[in-house]
């Protein structure tokens, strides 16, 4: 399959700093696909998602969007992608409608805005300045922003910081469906369940360098552990055994357990993606913040 | 670029220039100036309504361009610009022209306050000529200068020091305290001095000598050299850093 975007052996470096801070990337985004970026603060999430949009330029390396170095692409380009920043970025002495009305005449191409607005819950308070608005708010807003020209492809970096479980659902459902109607999406994020409950693939990305590339399910396959914990009581106390998932089936000991003993609990050991992230790339997602 | 986006891009700076008050401002110096030239008797009126008008072109431009620019810092809200279809120049070009027609709207309100108030006889296709000119000259200067201030309190204190460098030479040169006939090629540097030839030109009795000529010159030329040498080659570096970077 011809990937959307393709990156190639990409290095960075800001100026007047010596050290790159990416470090030779490669990775594949393909068409209708969601794409996680999960690493720690610093580790170049955000510099490599401002190199793909075209605001850093002076990167070593090639980049492909639909088979075209960005390169070669000019203002255009915008018109296919949609960005949601980290931070929520408004007028905020402009009402939400107002802000958004400004930036949809910018674009050639327009979504339904009244609807997305409905969507996020933030119609009935379209008049209100946005300086008034939550943080919740304004980081709904920005999806709203960033979906109103109907884009081929959405760069949201960390879509769901600050936000509360219910409008965070709301968030994902909602990329979920810009991918259901053949959207791509280039996610980064530090937060675990997101690249979990979102992602078709994921790559680990530690100091400018990415360590793996797999999706969710396969990198739990590959690096997690299979096996079942087993809970029971024995004189009163409770007792815990762990067993490989391997022929559990023929597995005398277990069997036994489970049939002479008062079992507690029984569960399949779930390694979390977090202790995935820790094992392959030798780093927590939260020493540098 | 685009005239349509252009336009759009003018709108918005100029309503947001209503919004965030800097109209209001700019109206409200404009009464000042206005309340201040009122009570003044006939014979420093011609030589004060043209030293305010020709503070109101350079210097306010400057600094409603360096409070536009603020906001945006503190808002980020250029981020969120460089990732739409606009250009670079559209951009820049629609901060310079919607910072000129702000500033020429207070203007002519001093100036239209003294044409019916205290009969002053006036040139105003030259007036609002020389006005432009300079205005779009101060505004490109005041963006340049906006890269490199952290906020709008340095933003301030180099307007003063650059006031005080290039504005007080031409005032001492216009009251005659200033009389050694060099200054007359020293000051020729200073745009402050252009500017002032150029507008006073609008007003009765002007002399269009060489002076006049090189400060039609430096405004105009230098408003085009400044635009394309740094105004708009600096921009997408500013503009990054103000994403974050």
């Amino acid at each position: 399959m011809k990937p959307l975007f393709e990156v190639k052996d990409v290095f960075y470096n800001y100026p007047k700093q010596d050290e790159d801070v990416i470090n030779g990337i490669s990775f594949k985004i393909y068409k209708g696909e969601i794409f996680g970026f999960l690493g720690p603060s610093g580790a170049g999430k955000s510099t490599t998602q401002k190199i793909m949009i075209k605001i850093l330029e002076d990167f070593r390396g090639d980049i492909y969007y639909d088979g075209k170095s960005i390169t070669e692409f000019h203002n255009e380009f915008y018109e296919d992608i949609g960005v949601s920043f980290e931070m929520p970025i408004h007028f905020s002495k402009m009402t939400a409608l107002e802000n958004i009305e400004f930036f949809k005449q910018l674009y050639q191409n327009n979504a339904d805005t009244e609807a997305l607005m409905k969507r996020v819950g933030l119609w009935k308070d379209r008049d209100k300045m946005v300086g008034e608005y939550s943080k919740g708010m304004k980081i709904r807003l920005n999806i709203v922003r960033a979906l109103l020209n109907s884009p081929k492809m959405l760069f949201l970096d960390e879509p769901t910081n600050g936000l509360d479980p219910t409008n965070a659902m709301i968030l994902k459902d909602m990329i979920r469906e810009f991918k259901e109607a053949g959207g791509t999406v280039f996610i980064t994020s530090h937060i675990m369940s997101d690249i979990e409950q979102l992602c078709d693939r994921v790559a680990f990305i530690v100091h400018g360098e990415i360590k793996e590339i797999d999706s969710p399910r396969n990198l739990k396959i590959k690096y997690g552990k299979r096996e079942v914990t087993l809970e029971y009581q024995e004189n009163n106390q409770t007792q815990t055994k762990h067993f490989a998932l391997e022929n559990i089936g023929q597995n005398e000991t277990f069997i036994k357990l489970l049939k002479e003993k008062n079992i507690e609990t029984i569960h399949t050991g779930e390694t979390t993606l977090e202790d995935i992230f820790i094992k392959v790339t030798g780093e927590s997602l939260h020493d540098n913040g | 670029m685009t005239m349509g986006r252009l336009r759009i891009l003018i709108v918005g700076e100029l309503s947001r220039l209503n919004k965030y008050n800097v109209f209001s401002i700019s109206i409200l110096v404009a009464i000042i100036w206005s309340i201040v030239l009122f009570f003044i008797d006939d014979t420093m009126l011609s030589s004060l309504l043209p030293f305010v008008l020709l503070v109101d072109a350079s210097l306010m431009s400057v600094m409603y361009i360096g409070s536009v620019t603020y906001f945006e810092k503190i808002e980020s809200t250029i981020s969120t610009l460089l990732v739409t279809p606009i250009t670079n120049s559209e951009l820049v070009l629609s901060k310079v022209i919607a910072n000129t027609i702000h500033n020429l709207f207070s203007s002519s309100l001093i100036i239209i306050a003294f044409y019916f108030i205290r009969d002053i006889e006036l040139n105003f296709l030259l007036l609002f000529f020389g006005l432009i000119l300079t205005t779009m000259f101060f505004t490109i200067a005041g963006l340049s200068l906006s890269y490199y201030q952290k906020d709008f309190t340095s933003m301030l204190m180099t307007i003063m020091a650059l006031s005080f460098i290039f504005l007080i030479p031409t005032i001492l040169y216009m009251i005659n305290i200033l009389t050694w006939e060099g200054w007359e090629y020293i000051l020729l540097i200073n745009p402050i001095q252009a500017a002032e030839q150029l507008i006073g030109g609008g007003f009765k009795g002007a002399i269009y000598n060489y002076q006049y000529y090189i400060g039609l010159i430096y405004m105009g030329l230098g408003s085009v050299l400044l635009y394309l040498f740094h105004t708009l080659p600096k921009f997408q570096t500013y503009a990054i850093r103000q994403s974050g970077v």
